[in-house]
């Protein structure tokens, strides 16, 4: 087998509450101190600093330029600045490795739902912002109230996806419960349970305000190297087995609403780099985007974890749950733990290879080898990632 | 160990100051010329790379998602680069990397930026300074550019004139580029007596605002020799970006682009190149401003350190030169539509295939350089391409 890629340092800092007393530049700096402890490097020793963040969520342009001092990039051989989800860093650092195996590669994401307005009109405008203005934008027009944009398109897909499978809302809720009393793991139980979550506030239905996740602030850093430089390393390496990436349509007009395109097609690239086949089978353990409740069940049809017509059974049999034969989301995912929105998606990762090492404290699912990584970019995108791990 | 990679082929279009297509349109166009130049069809296509500096020009939020059916990405991976100014050179990096790990074959990259959607271009780019502590200076591009030019003038002790020199050759090259926004010819008087914006920077030392985009297709060793007779590789790639603190840099001193020269040698050592001044036949260089052209040949290692001015004044960089240097008429003659800078690279790719029309130099060409910069006197990018 040829030079693999391992993940050899992780640094993750997450907060429950808003983090106001640091800014985004800081909480990266802590997030790759902690990552270069965890694989007992130094900043010399970083070969490549890879970041992913968006401009618009940032509020300024070039922002990635901000955040290379954090991430131990100046003045170092390699430095990419993508505009995507922060699981793409981890692809792009991959690649990186496998072109020069001879390098460390930090790849970070940091975002601070705090330092915006993420509950108001700034980011429903944000959201107009990313269609296309000339045809899909004009939408925009004929919903009574801009604050309503969001949820107004994720409702149209849930909709979708809920003729498709038959599903409920009450069993769509039930992932929204499976998700929170994940986030509470170890401490008592959460306070929200299925009446309090068909209850919550409605926006668009079948969305409501506890089965969309909640912005966060998180910085999120990782360390890759080929496995030829890891022989000498403290914590235990995680391999990425396989890693998949895909885009479906510009534009929502023209796309098949309620299907995760996207994801099936990522997954198929990462699942074929992997070796893996019977996913239902062979996955231990998943991290997947529930940004909203049912795009988590739409996320684990196009990743093969069930059919479609399986997925009522799913969840009736808790085979998703923390102590079912696939957990997916024990640490809570973007609805219990908050949606830092891009950064998220490289913290899937994270929290998937913590669970590999047995290093996921208070949460931790026994007997992880092979873990699965996934994240959605968002409304109104049809882009996916996913990263297929396992153990050393 | 670094899989081969070769460009097979490039996608053109006119830079305007305002192109009457969409982003989208733009993208199309220039990725249907690339299939077109490659005899290929968008079902060969892998995956896509883009890259494209500031959303904020076209204000759409992640412009590069509006045009995945246009670019060939429909169901196939797609990633988008954003580097500044450099990444009309950092995105086929990317690009390359895609090839070199092994992942994938064929992939196309496509570079682009929209400049004329918005009431003024300088008032966007304002959005790049930190809130903080640069804005409340008052800086823009211009004057950005207006202190490193004096900081690099006064260093080496180069001249007002020199600049001019830079611009005349580079508008008057542009005019045998069918692809040209601002074709001039211009006498260095014509320069010199162009207003200040920033000085020692004047308006016909300074590039306009463009749209327009470019295309290059890379392919594995495998395939590229299915296809071609005749590849052209990549040779070395390097990246370096210096601290966006400008202030608190160990060199403070905006005249010598550190981690340009840090770029550089990466990439010479990769290609192999010891003594790029003899061994590299043609060079383009990122010229948003004249000084920055004569900047980089330095960084290049193409002339001495500080050694730019006698460079344009010996006639090297010209033409017809010992090593000629932005025969499209670079930034300055071309057009500067930030992403699509990777003309550079798509120029360098057509002077060593013997395709660039009436651009092209009398020598024989078999490898060049392109490079690119941006950010806050930061980043720089360059790729070393040719025949084996």
């Amino acid at each position: 087998m040829e030079n693999r890629v391992c993940i050899v340092g992780i640094g993750l800092v997450e907060s429950a509450q808003s983090i106001f007393e640091l800014s985004h530049k800081e909480l990266l700096f802590y997030s790759t101190r902690k990552a270069l402890d965890d694989a007992g490097l130094e900043r010399k020793d970083i070969g490549g600093a890879i970041t992913s963040s968006y401009d618009f969520l940032e509020g300024r342009s070039l922002s990635n330029q901000f955040t290379l001092d954090s991430i131990g990039g100046v003045m170092k051989p390699c430095d990419l600045r993508l505009g995507e989800d922060g699981i793409y860093s981890l692809f792009a650092g991959y690649m990186e490795v496998m072109a020069d195996p001879s390098k460390f590669v930090v790849v970070a994401s940091v975002q601070k739902a705090s330092e915006r307005d993420s509950e108001g009109l700034g980011y429903q405008k944000l959201i107009a912002a990313s269609m296309e203005p000339v045809f899909s934008r004009p939408v925009c027009n004929s919903i009574p109230n801009l604050l309503g944009l969001e949820p107004v398109l994720a409702a149209m897909e849930a909709r979708a996806f809920m003729e498709r499978s038959g599903l409920k809302e009450e069993q769509l809720a039930r992932v929204a419960v499976k998700n929170f009393n994940n986030a509470n793991s170890g401490r008592e139980k959460s306070a929200i349970n299925l009446k309090a979550v068909l209850e919550s506030e409605l926006f668009s239905w079948p969305i409501r305000q506890l089965t969309r996740a909640k912005e966060a602030d998180a910085a999120c850093t990782l360390i890759l190297a080929s496995e030829k430089k890891v022989r000498a390393m403290a914590q235990s390496p995680v391999f990425i087995r396989g890693i998949g990436w895909c885009s479906d349509q510009s534009h929502l007009a023209f796309r098949q609403q309620g299907l995760a395109r996207e994801t099936k097609w990522a997954t198929h690239q990462a699942y074929k780099m992997a070796g893996i086949q019977r996913p239902d089978k062979e996955i231990n353990l998943a991290e997947v985007s529930d940004w909203y409740a049912h795009r988590e069940l739409m996320h684990c049809e196009a990743l093969g974890f069930c059919n479609l017509g399986e997925i009522g059974s799913c969840i009736a049999d808790g085979v998703f749950e923390k102590e079912g034969p696939l957990p997916v989301n024990v640490s809570g995912g973007l609805l219990g733990r908050g949606n830092a929105i891009g950064t998220s998606g490289l913290t899937r990762a994270a929290q998937v290879a913590l669970q590999i090492r047995g290093q996921a404290n208070g949460y931790q699912v026994p007997g992880v080898e092979v873990g699965l990584a996934h994240s959605w970019s968002g409304i109104p995108t049809a882009t996916a990632g996913v990263a297929v791990l396992s153990k050393w | 160990m670094a899989k081969k990679v070769a460009i097979i082929g490039v996608g053109m279009q006119k830079f305007e100051f305002r192109k009457e297509e969409t982003v989208e349109e733009m993208i199309f166009d220039v990725t249907r010329n690339a299939l077109e130049n490659c005899h290929l069809s968008k079902e060969d296509i892998e995956a896509v790379v883009y890259g494209s500096a500031v959303d904020a020009f076209c204000g759409i939020h992640n412009s590069d998602k509006i045009a995945i059916d246009a670019s060939g990405g429909l169901l196939r991976p797609t990633m988008r680069n954003s580097t500044s100014g450099s990444t009309a050179i950092s995105t086929p990096i990317l690009g390359y990397t895609h090839v070199a790990s092994g992942l994938y074959n064929l992939v196309m990259v496509i570079c682009f930026e929209k400049m004329s959607e918005n009431v003024a271009a300088q008032a966007v780019f304002s959005t790049v300074y930190d809130e903080a502590f640069v804005r409340p200076i008052g800086l823009n591009v211009p004057i950005q550019c207006g202190l490193e030019a004096r900081g690099y003038l006064h260093r080496y002790g180069l001249t007002e004139r020199q600049m001019a020199k830079v611009s005349v050759k580079n508008r008057g090259n542009a005019l045998s580029n069918p692809y040209a926004q601002l074709p001039m010819k211009l006498t260095v008087d014509d320069v010199l007596s162009s207003p200040y914006l920033a000085w020692p920077v004047k308006r016909l030392d300074t590039a306009p605002v463009t749209d327009g985009a470019r295309a290059v297709v890379l392919a594995s060793e495998d395939v590229a020799k299915e296809l071609t007779d005749d590849p052209v590789w990549i040779r070395g790639v390097g990246r370096g970006a210096d601290s966006v603190w400008f202030m608190g840099r160990r060199n403070y001193d905006l005249g010598r682009l550190d981690y340009a020269y840090l770029a550089a040698k990466q990439a010479y050592d990769m290609a192999g190149i010891q003594n790029p001044m003899t061994e590299i036949d043609y060079a383009e260089v990122y010229d948003p401003f004249t000084y920055k052209e004569m900047q980089h040949c330095e960084a290049l290692g193409l002339c001495p350190e500080g050694g730019a001015g006698r460079m344009i004044d010996e006639g090297i960089s010209l033409k017809e030169g010992a090593l000629p240097v932005n025969a499209s008429g670079g930034l300055q003659g071309e057009g500067n539509p930030i992403g699509a800078g990777m003309s550079r690279l798509c120029w360098c790719y057509l002077q060593i295939k013997g395709q660039a029309g009436a651009c092209q130099v009398p020598k024989t060409v078999n490898i060049a350089v392109a490079n690119a910069w941006g950010g806050m006197f930061q980043y720089n990018a360059v790729m070393v391409i040719g025949r084996d």
